[in-house]
């Protein structure tokens, strides 16, 4: 299992270093048409995924302890108000 | 013979023989009854029944229903729709409910029926059996929470099918016409205007879109296994295609679909129950389809590609939708916990249901070779020609979003993390199995040979979707996202709780207006109703013998004075006296003579006259 984890890492940092090679050749050799500024970055979508990841991770679980997570049996309570009333 | 025969009708009349079959008949009569639909849009496309640009119709109450409308934008959703339901229904064949198949033909046949329809009434009557055939597939379940939110669900609908229907009375009254065609579309409030924005709001609620979307993510995970397989193509789908034919190019779509997309993502990462997960991620693809829809300005290179871009997604989404769908549902299936705090190490037991759904975490992802890869960035290529920069950034991060979850948290919470399995677990029947293989074939071969999705869309496509500078951004995009789940996965385990969404306003807030009705409204009405009742009363006790009564209320405030002047002063015997007078009231009436009576009427005249003179003006 070790031995496997490791050989599909050596895989994993073959492929992240083929694809930006990748990006720089395409953006050397064929320079494909560009709509946006920062496909001048050959790089851009690599930062794009790893920041993007992080952030959304991060962002999304800030959101969620701060305000939106609940207890699973939220809407099953009877409403605080109205236990109080009876 | 006959000219036609509409392939929605054969799902919906099919349905009705389901019970008088029994055993191996019956499973294969359920999957016959797609294979004839599929032999039947053949029989159309090839123009052997009624060819593309014709129609067929019937009149009714003075208006032609157009109940078929054969053109490459129906055609499309329909082959998708009958190849889904095929696959679906091998999924579902074990169950033993008769009921369960024949809401689910029902539902399919409907969906069809939709997107067949050439008219305002067909659409508005196969549209409101679509949405009860649905409740039916979440009420199967027959838990308290499916029940619950089954009602929420069909609530929802119906004010949506409301919305329609309103929509539908104003643009006939207006228009004269039922033609179910392009909506005018404009900015501010005349009667044409507002039956546009009456059906648009019916049309993207159930598309979905954000903040009216979470019957969505409520409902889908209450229904059964095999009715949350179903209930993930058609009803967003066919609100894609109406939006298609309805409204494209309408900008305010645009942003609405973006939003969504990054909405579904950033849900999906707080969510503990794998199908809710999944559920959240159809709101953020079907975002991508509506910023489609609204980028697909009709006559513009790349309003032609955004159009194409949101039919070819609709088409992909459904089957890999589906296959993600089947294999949580399997897993639901034999281990009964859908939650990835009870899940998880349970590779050794399903590598093969495993294998299976990463197909279409991939497809959903939109890795190279897989169908995603081909129809999700045609409409991010839409974004870019049409040089929308912020679009195009929340489209691309949608796309990291969805392999975070779908592809990476949800598999690595399921069949790995823990490294013990969390509970027993083995293969699900075998008709699963091979339904999910027989779509995981279709997400790949339409990956890896797009030309036939490419073939079938309404536009010309003139996109190449393997060009080297797509496939090395998206593989840049896709590896460092990985890079950074790996990173952070200790932060991604599930929590044992759940997410508030737009639903709260009507759980929660509903919830606290009965209550306002129940308590202070509820005193507030009974105290003036007690104040109502009393003042009746003693008029009533009044009238009885004014003359007396007047008498009773003289004395007695005249007892009162004398007690509060004069405390010493026994007043017992005149409090027995009036008790005694209390008691006999009203007792004997004075009688009146006929000259009173009349001086009594003439003066209830003279009153009558005094308030008609000076009290009217």
């Amino acid at each position: 299992m070790k031995g496997t984890m490791k050989h599909l890492f050596r895989i994993l940092y073959g492929c992240l270093f083929l694809s930006i090679l990748a990006g720089f050749g395409v953006h050397f050799y064929l320079s494909p048409h560009h709509y946006f500024v920062w496909e001048n970055l050959p790089v851009f979508s690599a930062l794009y995924g790893f920041i993007g990841c992080i952030l959304i991770i991060l962002g999304s679980k800030a959101l969620g302890h701060r305000w939106l997570q609940k207890e699973e049996d939220y809407y099953d309570k009877p409403e605080t108000i109205r236990s109080r009333d009876s | 013979m006959i000219d036609w025969f509409h392939p929605g009708l054969i799902y919906i009349l099919g349905s009705a023989l389901i019970p008088f079959f029994r055993g191996t008949l019956k499973k294969v009569y359920l999957l016959f009854i797609p294979a004839l639909a599929f032999i039947n849009l053949l029989l159309i496309s090839k123009g052997v029944f009624l060819s593309e640009g014709k129609t067929w119709s019937l009149s009714f109450l003075g208006y032609d229903l157009v109940l078929g409308r054969i053109d490459p934008l129906s055609t499309v959703f329909a082959y998708v729709f009958v190849i889904a339901s095929f696959c679906m229904m091998l999924f579902a064949l074990h169950v033993k409910e008769d009921g369960q198949h024949i809401v689910a033909y029902l539902y399919v046949g409907s969906a069809l029926g939709v997107v067949f329809s050439g008219d305002l009434l067909t659409l508005f009557f196969f549209w409101e059996i679509m949405a009860w055939s649905a409740l039916f597939l979440i009420w199967y379940r027959k838990t308290k929470a499916s029940f619950g939110a089954g009602l929420r669900y069909i609530l929802v609908h119906f004010f949506g099918g409301a919305c329609l229907l309103g929509g539908i009375f104003l643009h006939v009254q207006t228009t004269g016409s039922i033609a179910f065609e392009t909506f005018q579309w404009g900015v501010g409030l005349n009667w044409t205007n507002l039956s546009s924005y009456l059906i648009l709001l019916a049309f993207i609620i159930n598309a979905a879109v954000p903040p009216l979307h979470a019957w969505l993510s409520d409902a889908y995970p209450e229904a059964t296994v095999t009715g949350a397989v179903f209930l993930t193509a058609f009803t967003t789908k066919s609100a894609i295609y109406v939006l298609l034919r309805g409204f494209p190019g309408v900008e305010l779509l645009i942003w609405l679909g973006a939003i969504m997309a990054v909405y579904g993502v950033v849900f999906a990462v707080l969510e503990n129950d794998i199908r809710r997960l999944l559920a959240y991620h159809i709101i953020s693809q079907v975002g991508y389809m509506v910023c489609g829809v609204g980028m697909g300005v009709v006559g513009t290179p790349a309003g032609e590609m955004a159009f194409n871009g949101a039919v070819a997604h609709a088409f992909s989404h459904i089957l890999y939708k589906a296959l993600l769908f089947m294999g949580a549902g399997a897993v639901l299936e034999v281990t009964g916990k859908s939650k990835l705090t009870e899940l998880g190490g349970i590779y050794k037991y399903m590598p093969i249901t495993f294998h299976l759904y990463m197909v279409g975490a991939y497809s959903i992802s939109g890795f190279p070779l897989f169908n995603g890869f081909v129809s999700k960035t045609m409409v991010v290529q839409a974004s870019a020609m049409w040089h929308l920069p912020i679009i195009w950034l929340m489209l691309e991060g949608a796309s990291i979003g969805t392999f975070l979850h779908t592809g990476l948290k949800l598999p690595w919470g399921v069949w790995f993390a823990k490294g013990e399995p969390a509970c027993k677990a083995k293969e699900p029947p075998w008709n699963m199995l091979v339904a999910m293989g027989i779509t995981a074939f279709f997400c790949t071969l339409i990956g890896v040979y797009p030309k036939i999705l490419y073939d079938m869309l309404p536009y010309p496509v003139h996109y190449e979707p393997y060009a080297p500078a797509h496939l090395v951004a998206m593989s840049q995009l896709l590896l460092f996202t990985f890079v950074a789940f790996w990173l952070l996965r200790k932060r991604l385990h599930g929590e044992p709780t759940i997410t508030l969404d737009t639903d709260w306003f009507y759980r929660k807030a509903g919830e606290r207006i009965i209550w306002f009705c129940e308590k202070p409204l509820m005193t507030f009405a009974n105290f003036v109703d007690r104040f109502v009742l009393n003042a009746a009363r003693a008029l009533i006790w009044f009238s009885k013998n004014p003359a007396a009564a007047f008498e009773i209320k003289k004395k007695e405030m005249l007892l009162a004075g004398k007690r509060r002047l004069a405390k010493s002063v026994s007043t017992d015997v005149c409090e027995q006296a009036l008790e005694e007078e209390k008691r006999k009231y009203p007792g004997e009436l004075p009688g009146l003579t006929l000259g009173a009576s009349i001086i009594l009427i003439l003066f209830s005249f003279l009153l009558y006259l005094a308030l008609y003179l000076f009290a009217i003006p």
